[in-house]
C-alpha cells in the first residue's frame, strides 16, 4: 500500500515542470489562502442565503455546525498527526521529488486542508446540493494540487475527506447536546439584525 | 539577509485582512442580492450588486496574489527550501508570482488560527459597510421617492427578512425588541423540545431539584 502510495505520488508529481502553466495553477490552488477562503465564502454566503425566515434559520444553523465541524476536523487531525506521525513523501521520497511547494513541518496523514474543505463541503451540500458538490470539487483540486506539489500521498488526501466527512456528522449529533444554545445564538443574531 | 519572522507575519496579516475583507464584501453583496436583503446592498439595483460583488472577490483574489510584483517582501520566488532567515527580501518578478504566497507559517506565513481571527474581523467590516452604504442608499432613494419609501414595511419582520425593506439602523431596534421579548419563550420552548442528554436540560434540571 505504502509503495503503491509512494508510487502515485512519485509519478504525478514527475508530470510536473513540462507545462509551466499548470504548475503555476497548481502552486495557486495548493496556496494556504487561496482555498481556504473559497471555503469561508462559501459558508458566509449560505449564511445570508435563505429566501424566506425557515429557509434561513435552517441555513444559519446547518452554516454554524460547519464552522463547528472545521473547528473539531483540526483537532481530530492534530490527535491523528501526533498517533501516527507518517512522514511527509519529500522526505521518504525527496531524491525523486519536484517539490513544488514550501516543506511543511508536521506529519502527513491525513490531509489537513482536505479535511476542512470536506467538512465544509458536506454542511453545504446537506442544504444546497448543487452548491455543496462546487464546494466538493474545491476541496479535490486542493486536495490534488498539494499530491502534485509533493506534500501529501494518495491516503492522506482520502484519509483527509473520510475525516471531514465524518467530523461533520458528528457534529450535527453533537449538537442535540448543546440545544437550545446553537438555537438562541441564532435567535440572537437575529436581533442584531445580521440573521 | 535576515528577516524576523515576526515582520513577514505583519506583512502578511495586512494583506490578508485586505484580501479577506474585499473577498467577503463581494460574497455578502452576491448572496444579499440573490436572497433581496436590500438594507445590505452597495448599490439600489440587485443586478448591479451582484456584478459588483463578482468584481470585489476578483479583485482581492488579484491584488492579494499580484502584490508581491509591487511591494518587497520574503516571497518563495520559486525557491521552495528557503526559509525566511535565508530568502532575500525584495519584489517577486512574474515567473515566480504562482509561489510567491507559498511560506511557511513557521518562517511567518499566516496559519489556520489567524486566517480565522482576521477572516472574522474582516466579514464583521464587510457587514458594517455593507449596512452603512445600504442605509444611506436606501435613505436617499426614499428622499427621491419622496412618499412612497416606508409604506411597504411591516413592523412584524425583522432580522435579514426585516432588512428586505428597512435600512439597518430603523431594523436594529425593532429587531432588538423582538429578541428580547422572544427569548424567554423561545429559551423555554426550545429546553422542552431539545433532547434528553442536553447539557442545559440537564443543568436547568439540577437547578430545578435543588431549589
Amino acid at each position: 500500500m505504502t509503495s503503491l502510495d509512494a508510487n502515485i505520488v512519485i509519478w504525478l508529481n514527475g508530470l510536473s515542470g513540462n507545462v509551466k502553466i499548470f504548475d503555476d495553477l497548481m502552486r495557486l490552488a495548493a496556496s494556504d489562502y487561496l482555498m481556504p477562503l473559497v471555503f469561508s465564502l462559501g459558508m458566509l454566503g449560505l449564511w445570508f442565503s435563505g429566501k424566506t425566515p425557515a429557509e434561513r434559520v435552517k441555513y444559519q444553523l446547518t452554516m454554524l455546525m460547519g464552522i463547528s465541524a472545521l473547528s473539531i476536523a483540526n483537532v481530530v487531525v492534530w490527535l491523528f498527526n501526533i498517533w501516527l506521525e507518517r512522514p511527509r513523501p519529500f522526505v521518504e521520497h525527496g531524491d525523486e521529488l519536484n517539490l513544488l511547494f514550501y516543506p511543511p513541518t508536521d506529519p502527513s496523514f491525513p490531509a489537513n486542508p482536505v479535511a476542512v474543505g470536506f467538512a465544509a463541503a458536506t454542511a453545504a451540500c446537506t442544504i444546497n446540493r448543487k452548491f455543496g458538490w462546487w464546494l466538493y470539487a474545491a476541496a479535490t483540486l486542493f486536495g490534488f494540487s498539494r499530491l502534485y506539489a509533493g506534500v501529501f500521498y494518495p491516503t492522506d488526501i482520502v484519509g483527509g475527506a473520510i475525516v471531514g466527512i465524518a467530523i461533520y456528522g458528528f457534529t450535527t449529533y453533537l449538537r442535540r447536546f448543546l440545544e437550545p444554545l446553537i438555537t438562541s445564538f441564532v435567535r440572537l443574531m437575529r436581533g442584531l439584525s445580521a440573521a | 539577509m535576515n528577516t524576523d519572522p515576526m515582520a513577514v507575519r505583519d506583512l502578511f496579516a495586512g494583506h490578508y485582512f485586505l484580501f479577506a475583507f474585499l473577498a467577503s464584501i463581494g460574497a455578502l453583496q452576491i448572496a444579499v442580492s440573490n436572497s433581496g436583503i436590500r438594507g445590505l446592498w452597495l448599490t439600489p439595483h440587485a443586478g448591479i450588486t451582484r456584478i459588483l460583488g463578482i468584481a470585489l472577490i476578483l479583485t482581492g483574489i488579484a491584488v492579494f496574489f499580484l502584490q508581491p510584483l509591487w511591494v518587497e517582501g520574503p516571497w518563495a520566488a520559486g525557491s521552495v527550501e528557503a526559509d525566511s532567515l535565508t530568502r532575500e527580501w525584495g519584489k517577486a518578478s512574474w515567473s515566480e508570482i504562482a509561489g510567491a504566497r507559498n511560506v511557511n507559517d513557521i518562517h511567518g506565513g499566516l496559519d489556520g488560527v489567524k486566517q480565522t481571527g482576521w477572516f472574522a474581523l474582516a466579514v464583521i467590516l464587510a457587514f458594517f459597510v455593507s449596512a452603512v452604504v445600504g442605509t444611506l442608499s436606501m435613505k436617499i432613494l426614499s428622499a427621491a421617492e419622496s412618499g412612497n419609501a416606508g409604506t411597504a414595511t411591516n413592523s412584524d419582520t425583522d432580522g435579514l427578512e426585516g432588512l428586505s425593506n428597512r435600512p439597518y439602523l430603523s431594523n436594529l431596534p425593532i429587531s432588538w425588541r423582538n429578541f428580547r421579548a422572544d427569548i424567554r419563550v423561545l429559551w423555554r420552548g426550545e429546553l422542552s423540545k431539545a433532547d434528553r442528554w442536553s447539557l442545559m436540560r440537564m443543568l436547568s434540571r439540577k437547578g430545578g431539584s435543588s431549589e
